[in-house]
C-alpha cells in the first residue's frame, strides 16, 4: 500500500481531499512514506487535531490526527523538514510528535508573555530576561571547535536571524540557525479576522514575496467559495507575480553582487528594479506591491491601465537589460567567485524538499507556473545552469528576469484596457487551498472559512526548506561567506518566522 | 525590556553651537536593526544605498558595528526576542546618539499590534528622535525625513541622475 493509499482509506471529512485517520493509520502512512516520494507540503495543527497535506499531481490530499493527550505521531522519521513543523507545533501549541527527530525550540525562548499561546489553555510566560539562550543542535561544539556567530543585527537590511559556527582552521565546521526573532504570531492574527484583513497579513509575511502570498491567499478562500476569477483577473494577477519576481530576483542579485565586492553590477541591478518601480508604482499603488488582491479580484490604483505599464516596463528593460546581462557575465571575478561556494546537490534538495530557482539551478525541472492557471500560453520551459552553485543561481535568476520581461510583453498584448472587475464571493464554512510558484518557490496556503471569517491558515513557503539546506551547505566556507551564502538562498527569517 | 532613553544629544540639533557637521565628510551613521517586520521597510532602505538616491551625498551612511554608529534607525514591530538585542546595540553605541523609527510597525506596531511575542513598536516605550510612518514608507520619504532632522531637503530623485548600468 502506497503512503496516498493509506490516506484516501480513512474516514471522509466534509472536504473531498482530507481524510481523518486513526492513530494506527497514521503511524503506517508514516511508514510507508520512507520509501515513498509523495511530495509533502507541511504539518499544522488546530489545537485538536495535526494536518499533513501533500500534493501528488499537483492536487492537494491532507490526512488528519486527532491529538491523544496532546500527542501524535512525528512526520520528521520521513520527512527532514517536517521536523521545523513539528518545532512550530510544539511552540504554538504544546503537542508533542513523538519519535520527532528534532525537538528543541524553534520560535519560543522564553521571552514570550506566555508559552504555547495557541493552546486551549495557554502556560505561563518564560521570564527570560535579556538575549536569548538556546540548546546547540547535537552536532554543535565538539572538542576543538571555535565559536562563531552571526546576527540577528548585523547592520544589514535582511529580517533577524542568527547562526550559530563551529569552527576549525577558519573553516566552518558545523552551523545551526536560530529562529524566532521575527515570529509575530501570525497565525493567532490570522484567526477569526475578516478575509480582506487576512489578506492584508498575507501580503506582509515576506515583502519581495507579497504578490506571491497574497494570489495564494485568494485563490485559497476562492477555492473554498467554490468560485473561480475570470480570465482577466488571472492576467492581471500573472502581470503582478511577474513584476514582484523581476523585482525580488533584481534585489537579490544586487545583494550578491554586492556582498561579492562587485559594487557597480549591485548599482546596475538596483537602478533597472528602481526604473521599472518607478513606472509601476504608480499604477499598482505600491512600490513592493502590497495590498494589490483582495479575495474575488484585484485592488490596483489604476487597473485599467496595466497593460500599458506592462509595454512600457518592456520597453525601459528592453535598454538596460542585455547589458546588465553582459556586464554581469564580464565582471571580473565575480562569476568566478560564486562559483566556488554554495552548492547545492541534487541528494540535498531531494531531503528537504526545495523547490524554486535553488532546485532549477540544480538541474531540477519544478516550475508551478506550469500548471498555473492562467499562464497558459505565456510561461515556457527554459533550461539553463544546473551545477547548483551560487554562479548558477545567480545565471539562473538573470534568465528569469528575461523571461518574465517576455511575459509581461505577451501579457500586455492580452490585457489592453480590461480592469479585470471581480467576482462576489459567497462566504461557506468550508476549506480551500492555492499554489502559486513565488520568486522563491511555491507557496500554498491552506484556509478554513467559518461564519464569513477565516478560522484558520496554514501558510507554505521555501524559507523553511531554504533554511535547512543553509545549515546543510555551510560546512567547509569560510566565515566571511555566510551572508552571501544566505543571500544566494534568499534565507528570509520574517517568512520563516512570521 | 530596559528603557532606551533616546535623547538626540544636542550635537546633532540644529542651531546648536556644537552640532556635529554634516555632510559626506562628515556623514551621520546609521546602524539599522530589523525587530521583526515583513522586511519590507528593510527592502527600502536597501534601495537607498543606490542610485537615484543619493544618500551618501545627502550626507548618511550605513555602519555594521553599533560602536561606529551615531544613530539607531529600526523597523519593525519590535518582538519580545529582538527586544534584548535592541537594547544591547543602543549601549554599544557610543554617546552623543539618537533613535530614529521607520515604519508604520516600529512606531505602533502597525499591522503587528502587541501580542504574547510582539511588544508592537517603540512609540510608548522610548521617546524617538525622528518618525517616519509608512508601510513602508518609500526610500525618498526615508530620506526626506532624514534630511529633516538637519533642516535641509532631500534632491528629488528625478533632479538626481539614474544609471541603470
Ligand atoms: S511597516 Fe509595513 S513594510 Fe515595514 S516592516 Fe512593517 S509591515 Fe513591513
Amino acid at each position: 500500500m502506497n503512503a496516498a493509499s493509506h490516506i484516501w482509506a480513512g474516514e471522509e471529512t466534509e472536504t473531498p481531499w482530507r481524510f481523518r485517520l486513526q492513530e494506527m493509520a497514521w503511524r503506517d502512512l508514516v511508514d510507508a512514506l520512507k520509501h515513498d516520494d509523495l511530495p509533502f507540503v507541511g504539518l499544522w495543527c488546530d489545537g485538536t487535531d495535526v494536518h499533513a497535506l501533500f500534493l501528488p499531481d499537483g492536487q492537494p490530499l491532507a490526512a488528519t490526527l486527532a491529538l491523544e493527550d496532546g500527542r501524535y505521531p512525528a512526520l520528521s522519521p520521513a520527512r527532514d523538514i517536517s521536523c521545523l513543523y513539528e518545532r512550530r507545533i510544539y511552540d504554538l501549541y504544546g503537542a508533542e510528535g513523538m519519535w520527532a527527530t528534532d525537538v528543541r525550540p524553534l520560535l519560543d525562548h522564553d521571552v514570550w508573555s506566555s508559552s504555547t499561546p495557541l493552546a486551549e489553555h495557554p502556560g505561563a510566560g518564560g521570564g527570560q530576561k535579556g538575549l536569548i539562550h538556546f540548546q546547540p543542535a547535537e552536532h554543535m561544539p565538539q572538542e576543538g571547535d571555535m565559536a562563531d556567530g552571526w546576527g540577528p543585527a548585523t547592520g544589514g537590511m535582511e529580517p533577524p536571524l542568527h547562526v550559530a559556527l563551529a569552527m576549525q582552521e577558519g573553516r566552518i565546521r558545523a552551523a545551526e540557525t536560530v529562529t524566532g526573532y521575527a515570529h509575530r504570531g501570525m497565525e493567532l492574527r490570522w484567526r477569526n479576522s475578516r478575509v480582506e484583513d487576512a489578506c492584508k497579513l498575507s501580503a506582509r509575511v515576506a515583502a519581495g514575496q507579497s504578490v506571491a502570498h497574497q494570489v495564494a491567499f485568494c485563490l485559497a478562500v476562492e477555492d473554498a467559495c467554490k468560485e473561480q476569477v475570470g480570465p482577466e483577473i488571472r492576467l492581471l494577477r500573472v502581470a503582478l507575480l511577474e513584476l514582484e519576481r523581476i523585482c525580488h530576483h533584481l534585489f537579490l542579485l544586487a545583494d550578491m553582487a554586492r556582498l561579492a565586492g562587485a559594487r557597480l553590477v549591485a548599482s546596475g541591478c538596483m537602478g533597472l528594479r528602481e526604473k521599472l518601480l518607478q513606472e509601476a508604482a504608480p499604477i499598482t499603488g505600491s512600490r513592493l506591491l502590497m495590498d494589490v488582491c483582495v479575495p474575488g479580484g484585484l485592488s490596483l490604483r489604476h487597473a485599467t491601465q496595466m497593460g500599458d505599464m506592462c509595454g512600457r516596463l518592456c520597453e525601459v528593460a528592453e535598454r538596460d537589460y542585455p547589458a546588465l546581462l553582459a556586464l554581469w557575465q564580464e565582471y571580473p571575478g565575480l562569476s568566478m567567485q560564486l562559483a566556488g561556494i554554495g552548492k547545492v546537490t541534487a541528494d540535498l534538495l531531494e531531503r528537504v524538499g526545495l523547490d524554486g530557482p535553488t532546485a532549477r539551478a540544480a538541474g531540477w525541472d519544478c516550475d508551478g507556473r506550469r500548471m498555473m492557471p492562467g499562464y497558459e500560453g505565456i510561461w515556457r520551459f527554459t533550461s539553463g545552469r544546473q551545477d547548483g552553485t551560487a554562479e548558477d543561481r545567480a545565471m539562473l535568476l538573470l534568465e528569469e528576469v528575461g523571461e518574465s520581461l517576455r511575459m509581461l510583453d505577451e501579457v500586455a498584448s492580452r490585457i489592453g484596457l480590461t480592469a479585470g472587475g471581480s467576482v462576489q464571493l459567497s462566504m461557506q464554512d468550508s476549506e480551500g487551498t492555492g499554489m502559486v510558484e513565488g520568486p522563491w518557490g511555491g507557496i500554498l496556503y491552506w484556509v478554513r472559512l467559518k461564519e464569513g471569517r477565516v478560522e484558520q491558515v496554514f501558510a507554505r513557503n521555501p524559507s523553511s526548506a531554504a533554511l535547512l539546506t543553509f545549515e546543510a551547505i555551510l560546512p567547509g566556507h569560510q566565515p566571511d561567506d555566510v551572508a552571501l551564502l544566505a543571500r544566494s538562498l534568499d534565507i528570509n527569517a520574517a517568512a520563516l518566522d512570521q | 525590556m530596559g528603557l532606551i532613553r533616546a535623547v538626540f544629544d544636542a550635537a546633532f540639533k540644529q542651531d546648536m553651537r556644537r552640532m556635529k557637521p554634516v555632510g559626506p565628510r562628515w556623514p551621520l551613521l546609521l546602524f539599522h536593526v530589523d525587530t521583526g517586520g515583513c522586511g519590507g521597510c528593510g527592502m527600502e532602505l536597501q534601495a537607498l544605498r543606490y542610485a537615484p538616491y543619493d544618500m551618501e551625498g545627502a550626507g548618511f551612511g550605513f555602519v555594521t558595528s553599533p560602536r561606529n554608529a551615531d544613530v539607531l534607525l529600526i523597523t519593525g514591530a519590535l518582538t519580545r526576542a529582538m527586544a534584548p538585542v535592541l537594547e544591547a546595540a543602543w549601549q554599544a553605541m557610543p554617546t552623543p546618539k539618537g533613535l530614529i523609527a521607520v515604519g508604520s510597525c516600529a512606531l505602533d506596531g502597525g499591522m503587528f499590534p502587541e501580542n504574547y511575542t510582539v511588544l508592537g513598536g517603540l512609540e510608548r516605550r522610548v521617546s524617538i528622535d525622528l518618525k517616519i510612518p509608512g508601510c513602508p514608507p518609500a526610500p525618498q520619504d526615508v530620506l526626506n525625513g532624514l534630511c529633516s532632522l538637519f533642516g535641509k531637503q532631500a534632491v528629488p530623485p528625478k533632479e538626481a541622475e539614474t544609471s541603470a548600468v
